[in-house]
């Protein structure tokens, strides 16, 4: 009996080890294809990348998107975005403060840091990302303000908080840097506050202002932000500025819209998302005129319709990606 | 097919006993898929579920630092659904396939050979080959889609299944391969692979170890065991029965007969201090006995260092019995010996038993127990 044992124990570890050894094997031929992007790949890419900027709008694909990049598992959950002062594309996670560069031309993660406490990486509902003046700030959705200087690949970082104390009033789903009168922009998915039922709320948080005053808000009547389309309202899911222009421009993931509105609130456009989007998080508008928009992988609430066949279960079937559009 | 059952037999030496070819078969199988994973990276793709979601699931590993291009190269079913590789489906079908095959085929062995009673259910045989294959196939087409599993469902509950099986194990083997083929529809071949050997290794090892034997009726070496050592005295030293009992209890006609029967058995177990003649009974249970005892004789020459035909109990109306002393070859384990002989005869026995005693090993344990008890009493 013993031997018979030993005989089966031995082979079975033996099989074990060979599956294991299997899924190293497919590991490093995955690693290999996707950890070391040659230099080749990256150039065809950049050239891909210009030749469909220069391409007709006939010829674009999914709604003249210039670019389209998948995020893997680990970005599934990308929810702002924001731009460095020298254009590089910022973007974080969700439930972690965990923010990465994308190279949005090649399709690149350039690096990643996260901010920690007490060596663990910070939880919380993190909904935008902005950069102020050499500073980014993380926003979550109940009004917490995460502020911290870039880090390098890998780094763990050290971080103030400040609580805005403004998710009384909102639930929070974007931040912005208006240079122009130095001040945080926060735009507001869900008001809290009935009167503010009908309008399209942001708030604007002053740098570097301790006084009271530092906190003004802005509202736009609704029916001006919906305008001729058929949505129900406007739940921003994300903010940034137009650099042409300073204007204020909006993503709402529920209702797939753009919005563009004056810093005065006089609305310039609402209108469809261009492409097609399972659930916009980030946006961003580049100086050379590209406009870059986050999708978080689709779970169980992602419209069956885009996949008649199936019925979605999880974020697998739908993964992050990355659109780059021409602006405007 | 030749191929590879030279292989097994290279590889265990020639040797025909279950355990060992089956533990070949399975490390050939290893090493093979090893092979397959170590030089064509795409079948891993292929045999997990990455081949029907197209390149997307690929990209979404962790680790990865270049973006998968979702514009360019993406067949993404997010806009285009329906638009799958269909070679890829087709080859990953094969390869879920030809999995289920050669991780059921053991089984299908383990099945036919590993029982006690007359013949296996040759359908049940060729159930097992087959039916996993036709479960992989319909997880692979339900796969996630609600629908279709209801459709299924549906399917199903309007075709009647009645095939009662006899033994409560054919209904254990028709699970498994439903779970092999479980696992290979949703292409966990790892799962499945670790439950076929699984499976088989401990089927093999109940079954040369006869485990869930009626403790409440033992073997004869055990129905006799106690009477005669209240005879022949616990501690080996001197009798528990006393002999003036005995002698109240035998007739001089009664102490003749035992002692000619003792005088027999003692031609047969061997003289005190050296080892049994023989050491176990083969009994057979068959309607031909003349051929029978052929393939019997000629198996017991290779497996036995001595053999003897004892007894052949002749019956009209159910299979007639043989009785073979026999004393194995140290090297020959009892279910390897009674493997050989069933594979030998094919279909030709009712059954087959082999019934090893134990008594010197017992004896031998007994003695040294009490020689330690006295070291440690003589120390003290």
């Amino acid at each position: 009996m013993m031997r018979g044992s030993a005989w089966g124990i031995v082979t079975f570890v033996g099989v074990v080890s060979v599956l294991v050894a299997c899924d190293q094997t497919a590991s490093a031929h995955d690693d290999k294809k996707s950890e070391s992007p040659d230099a080749a790949t990256l150039a065809e890419r950049a050239r891909q990348f210009e030749k469909q900027l220069a391409a007709p709008d006939s010829e674009s694909k999914l709604g003249g998107a210039v670019a389209r990049w998948i995020m893997p598992d680990k970005l599934k959950e990308i929810s702002g975005l924001t731009l460095t002062a020298d254009g590089r594309l910022l973007g974080h996670g969700d439930q972690h403060a965990h923010v990465f560069e994308l190279d949005y031309r090649r399709g690149v993660l350039v690096k990643e840091f996260t901010l920690v406490s007490g060596g663990e990486p910070v939880k919380g509902d993190f909904e935008g990302i902005t950069t102020a003046n050499g500073s980014i700030f993380l926003f979550t959705s109940d009004g917490k303000l995460y502020e911290f200087k870039e880090g390098a690949d890998g780094a763990k970082l050290a971080y103030t908080m400040t609580d805005t104390h403004l998710g009384e009033h909102c639930e929070f789903e974007g931040v912005a840097f208006d240079k122009t009168i130095n001040s945080l922009l926060f735009a507001c998915k869900k008001v809290k506050d009935k009167k503010d039922k009908e309008f399209l709320v942001m708030y604007r948080w002053k740098l570097g202002d301790e006084s009271a005053s530092r906190v003004s808000k802005l509202t736009v009547p609704m029916e001006d932000v919906i305008g001729k389309n058929e949505w129900d309202g406007f739940h921003s899911s994300d903010i940034t500025i137009n650099p042409f222009n300073g204007d204020y421009v909006l993503v709402a993931s529920r209702e797939s819209a753009l919005l563009e509105i004056t810093p005065g609130g006089k609305v310039v456009f609402s209108q469809p998302l261009p492409g097609v989007h399972a659930q916009a998080e980030g946006i961003v508008i580049t100086k050379d005129s590209l406009l870059i928009i986050g999708d978080e992988a689709a779970a169980k609430n992602a419209k069956p319709d885009l996949h008649p066949h199936r019925v979605p279960d999880d974020s697998v079937h739908r993964p992050a990606y990355v659109t780059v559009y021409r602006w405007p | 097919m030749g191929i590879f059952k030279r292989l097994i037999d290279f590889v265990t030496l020639g040797s025909a006993r279950p355990m060992r070819r089956l533990l070949a078969y399975y490390a050939v199988l290893a090493i093979v898929v090893y092979l397959i994973y170590r030089f064509i990276p795409a079948a891993d793709r292929l045999m997990s579920a990455e081949g029907e979601r197209g390149t997307m699931a690929k990209a979404s590993q962790a680790g990865a630092k270049l973006f998968q291009d979702g514009l360019n190269t993406a067949p993404t079913t997010l806009f285009a659904p329906g638009r799958q590789n269909r070679a890829e489906h087709a080859m990953a079908t094969l390869l879920v396939f030809f999995s289920t095959l050669a991780l059921m085929l053991p089984v299908s062995w383990v099945y036919m050979s590993a029982r006690r009673d007359r013949t296996h259910n040759q359908s049940v045989a060729q159930t097992l080959i087959v039916l996993p294959m036709i479960v992989a196939g319909v997880i692979l087409i339900v796969r996630d889609s609600l629908a279709l599993a209801f459709s299924l469902a549906g399917v199903v509950a309007a075709v009647r299944f009645r095939t009662s099986l006899s033994d409560a194990r054919d209904v254990v083997f028709i699970f498994l391969a439903i779970a092999v083929g479980f696992a290979a529809g949703t292409q966990v071949l790892s799962v499945a692979a670790i439950v076929s050997l699984l499976f088989n290794f401990v089927l093999v090892l109940i079954w040369q170890y006869d485990f869930g034997r009626n403790v409440l009726e033992p073997t004869a070496a055990a129905q006799w065991e106690s009477p005669l050592k209240e005879l022949t005295g616990k501690t080996i030293e001197g009798p528990n029965v006393p002999d003036r009992d005995l002698m109240l209890a035998l007739t001089p006609k009664k102490v003749d007969i035992l002692t000619a029967r003792f005088k027999r058995v003692q031609a047969l177990v061997g003289r005190n201090g050296a080892k049994p003649r023989y050491n176990a009974v083969l009994s057979v249970s068959t309607n031909s006995i003349s051929e029978s005892k052929g393939h019997i004789e000629s198996v017991l020459d290779r497996v036995a260092k001595r053999w003897k035909l004892d007894e052949v109990v002749t019956n009209t109306e159910k299979a007639s019995e043989l009785f073979y002393l026999v004393r194995l070859k140290k090297a020959v384990a009892k279910g390897d010996a009674l493997t050989a002989i069933r594979e030998h005869a094919g279909t030709l026995f009712e059954a087959v038993d082999l019934e090893v005693g134990e008594a010197v090993e017992q004896e031998q344990l007994a003695e040294k127990s009490l020689r330690k008890q006295r070291e440690k009493a003589l120390i003290q």
